[in-house]
């Protein structure tokens, strides 16, 4: 058995969703990506389904495994109750465990995901949070995503919102002692140890290219330099 | 010991068993739940691989015993067996004393409902095999109009955990290559795909079949199980697979429809198997005193299968099975004396 | 097509949802981008319906955003969603709802994961004990706050003062419903309807009189794809899903677009506005867009509730066209008002 596939096997995403695939197709045919990128989830699942090695170290390397988006569509319609889906989330967490997603212009972008979410639930308890959502970064939010921007808190304000305020209601002040249980927890289940792993190997790649941390972040958050479709 | 036979089911099983026992000198009674002989074949056009009528052969089957017992629109309601003999009790209120009893109970057509993805009875121009098959017989189906792209899904309803049928049903793949031929010669000018697994083709002159399918009906063949169904603004059907052989999902928009729906157990199975102290398998048929050497034969005394309640077969296969399941009865009703 | 066909497979998948006593979760997508939202649903059930839902400011996220952009591992999302277990706990209720659908797929997804595997529950309990000294039970019911608004459907439109009638042809609104994907795909004996068919938002529409559109690509995924929005370089993902569904529902001529993902109308919303940038191309009548709303949204203008303070300005689609064919009043100088 191979070494990579026992370490899958831990996962309890891939020990639920790996069941003897068929080759049948339905969840490519559905599947989002598999529309818009050189993706085929069947394929996938069957090589994984190998416990080849060398196949599996392959696939942690590559671009392929960054282009699923999660939606679980596979999920409704496999006929041997697979989840290709769920087997992605399994190889996308030892590939960023192993560091082999620094070896993938996709994967690459992990640090700055990383960053910005757990930045996000870290200091505010919240995954996105308007203050960190800037106009700049997401222009397809469009003229009234900047209204909203530049007139921040008399928007939340007209709206109902509790923006950074106290007790309950929409995008509260969340107490420090709820945060810091936050950050307890990330310590102890590994996320910490995660988001210091991708930071450190992200920062020694910066490195290699001759890059500052923030031209890092700028460069995998916004150029695609291969042909993904 | 007493020459009288109960046979359960009034299919073809059961037509060419009580056939046997006429032949051999006993006395064979059919209880038939529905209202006529003939079960799944009465609905049938033609037959695989040699296109036989199947109304021709179902009347052959039907004329050798037309002078034999038939309770149709029956069930049993209770059995009592003591000293190699059966007491049993009919919903018509009858009560039979037989030696021996023949389990030709066959099988269900899968509800191609359960599999909400295709939109049988959503979608106008879904249809199942046997609504086409009705459509051979009877040259009229509302949804059928003159179809240009018309397409096959094997495996509807097989080999599928999602709707708790693991089995190949065995015939649906060479069904599906014979039906794709037949509308091909109502309608020349269409385009007709299957949307095959695997192409079942094990039976004498089934690849033959396979061949005219492609060399003279041009029938597209796709490796894909069919993913997903839908309707667009002019009421055609939207299909989405994967061409696995090639790795590229695909998207046709057709005519027509045609599910094979698949074969599974009866849902009277258990009580069934209650009634007469047999065993049901983990697929819903039932248990054979042995599969290779014994698979005519239950694992009570005096209970014999016939056809399909045993597991998918062919309609040659089943009329053998008949054959043989009165041979090892009479062989076991021999010793009995 | 066959109405009663779908009316069979939804018999089916019917949930028991309680009617009342929830623990509330907020969603950090709807806080961000449709807050009149989850403060118009408050408003419905606790002040219009006279209901117990329970909101305590110690909650926080669950998680999900960062569990499906895997920066953070399975057992730190579960651990997270047991404190929040514990909260509801510690506050004596015993129903949960979550505003958001990719909470409720992940809440779902850990309830079934420790089904299957009770040691892995036995962990996070220990964990959480480590991390907070808190202690949790399981929900005896979990359910999305869609499946709340749909099962009270009915005393909404009891109250209603405008259905979903074009007022200009007498005829029903004509309704696209978009499913999250991590309502039921997973789980589909978990949603209402099931996968291929879900009746949540559906039976809302019905009962308020909307007529919904079935068209081939209703069941397809926005496209927000986590990692596939949230990273710039990845945007065309998600902008070319949405696309592929608009170019889908067009030839039905929809007049409105329901949602119960937070997420989802957000981008059926603002790729409309980037695709009429980018190609000129608009899906609405009269070179507009077609609006899209959120469940509360609707069930709002449905109990009369002024678009304004429904939040409705801050959609790039402009609503009007959708507010015009109701009937509804509103003043144009008060939109942006602030």
């Amino acid at each position: 058995m191979g070494k990579l596939f026992d370490k899958l096997m831990e996962d309890y995403r891939f020990r639920e969703g790996s069941n003897a695939c068929i080759n049948c197709g339905t969840c490519t045919a559905i599947c989002p990506a598999a529309e818009f990128y050189k993706y085929d989830p069947r394929i996938i699942t069957y090589t994984v389904q190998s416990k080849d090695d060398a196949e599996i170290e392959a696939l942690l390397k590559s671009e392929t495994i960054w282009y699923c988006g999660e939606c679980m569509s596979c999920v409704s319609r496999c006929p041997r109750k697979n989840a290709p889906g769920l087997i992605i989330m399994a190889l996308r967490s030892l590939s960023i465990d192993l560091g082999y997603f620094i070896e993938s212009e996709k994967g690459r972008q992990q640090y700055a995901l990383s960053k910005a979410v757990c930045g996000n639930i870290l200091k505010y308890g919240y995954c996105v949070y308007p203050r960190t959502f800037k106009h700049k970064a997401h222009p397809e939010s469009g003229t009234v995503g900047k209204w909203i921007e530049d007139n921040l808190e008399a928007v939340h304000k007209r709206l109902g919102s509790n923006l950074d305020g106290d007790g309950p209601g929409i995008l509260r002040k969340i107490p420090q002692k709820d945060l810091d249980e936050l950050k307890t927890i990330f310590d102890i289940t590994g996320a910490t140890a995660r988001l210091d792993n991708v930071e450190k190997i992200s920062l020694k790649k910066a490195q290699e290219m001759g890059l500052s941390q923030e031209e890092y972040l700028e460069h995998i958050f916004t150029k695609t330099e291969i042909d993904h479709h | 010991m007493s020459k009288d036979v109960l046979v359960i089911g009034g299919g073809p099983a059961g037509l060419e068993a009580a056939n046997q026992l006429k032949i051999l000198g006993y006395k064979a009674y059919i209880v038939e739940k529905s209202e006529k002989l003939g079960g799944h074949l009465a609905k049938w056009d033609r037959l695989f691989p040699e296109s036989i009528s199947a109304s021709e052969t179902l009347d052959k089957l039907l004329k050798p015993i037309n002078d034999i017992s038939v309770f149709l629109n029956s069930e049993i309601v209770s059995v009592n067996g003591t000293d190699g003999s059966f007491s049993v009790l009919l919903s018509n209120n009858i009560t039979l004393s037989v030696s021996s009893i023949i389990v030709a109970t066959g099988f269900s057509l899968f509800h191609a409902e359960k599999k909400e993805e295709y939109g049988y009875g959503i979608y106008d121009r879904v249809i199942t095999s046997v609504d086409l098959e009705n459509y051979f017989k009877k040259h009229s189906d509302n949804r059928i109009i003159n179809p240009k792209k018309i397409g096959f899904v094997h495996c509807v309803g097989s080999r599928d955990e999602k709707v708790c049928n693991r089995q190949c049903s065995k015939v649906c793949c060479v069904t599906a290559i014979k039906q794709a031929c037949e509308v091909k010669e109502i309608f020349p000018q269409s385009e007709v795909y299957c949307f095959y697994m695997d192409l079942r083709m094990y039976g004498r002159y089934y690849e033959d079949l396979y061949l005219e399918a492609q060399s003279k009906y041009g029938i597209r063949f796709i490796r894909g199980r069919v993913s997903e169904v839908s309707e667009d603004e002019n009421g055609k059907l939207v299909v989405k697979a994967e061409d696995t052989l090639s790795s590229k999902p695909l998207k046709v928009t057709l005519d027509l429809l045609v599910l094979m729906v698949g074969m599974v157990k009866n849902d009277d199975n258990e009580s069934i198997s209650n009634l007469l102290n047999i065993r049901v398998g983990e697929d819903g048929f039932f248990k054979t005193a042995n599969p290779i050497l014994r698979s005519t034969e239950g694992d009570s005394q005096g209970i014999f299968f016939a056809g399909a309640s045993t597991g998918p077969k062919t309609l040659p296969e089943t009329i053998n099975e008949a054959k043989a399941t009165v041979l090892s009865m009479h062989n076991y009703l021999s010793k009995q004396v | 097509m066959i109405v009663n066909g779908k009316q069979k497979i939804w018999s089916e998948y019917q949930k028991e949802i309680p009617d009342d006593h929830y623990f509330y979760v907020r969603s950090c997508i709807r806080q961000n981008f449709f807050p009149a939202s989850e403060k118009t649903f408050l408003d419905i059930v606790r002040n219009k319906l006279n209901l117990d839902f329970f909101e305590t400011e110690h909650h926080t996220t669950c998680g999900g955003i960062a569990y499906h952009s895997d920066t953070i591992p399975q057992e730190t999302l579960m651990t997270i969603v047991a404190r929040q277990f514990a909260l509801m706990t510690e506050s004596g209720y015993k129903n949960y709802v979550a505003s958001c659908i990719t909470s409720f797929g992940i809440y779902t997804e850990t309830l079934e994961t420790w089904q299957h595997f009770p040691e892995f529950e036995e962990k996070i309990r220990e964990n959480l004990w480590k991390a907070t000294k808190r202690e949790f039970n399981k929900p005896e019911y979990l359910a999305h706050a869609s499946d709340v608004i749909y099962k009270l459907r009915d005393k909404i439109a009891a109250r209603a003062k405008h259905r979903l009638i074009n007022k200009f042809t007498g005829e029903p609104l004509r309704v696209v419903e978009h499913i999250g994907c991590h309502y039921s795909k997973m789980f589909p004996s978990k949603g209402v309807g099931g996968a291929e068919y879900p009746y949540v938002l559906t039976g809302m529409i019905e009962a308020w009189g909307g007529e919904i559109i079935d068209y081939p690509e209703r069941r397809h995924c926005c496209g927000f794809g986590f990692r596939q929005y949230l990273v710039q370089a990845n945007r065309g993902y998600s902008l070319s899903n949405t696309h592929k569904k608009f170019e889908s529902m067009q030839p039905f001529k929809p007049d409105m677009i329901i949602t119960n993902c937070p997420g989802c109308p957000y981008f059926l919303d603002r790729w409309q506005y980037v695709i009429a940038e980018m190609e000129g191309k608009t899906y609405g009548e009269n070179s507009q867009g077609i609006p899209v709303f959120t469940y509360e949204e609707v069930a709002g203008l449905v109990l009369g509730y002024d678009p304004w303070d429904l939040g409705l300005q801050v959609h790039q689609t402009d609503v009007e066209p959708l507010l015009d064919k109701m009937g509804i009043e509103y003043n144009k100088a008060d939109k942006y008002k602030i």
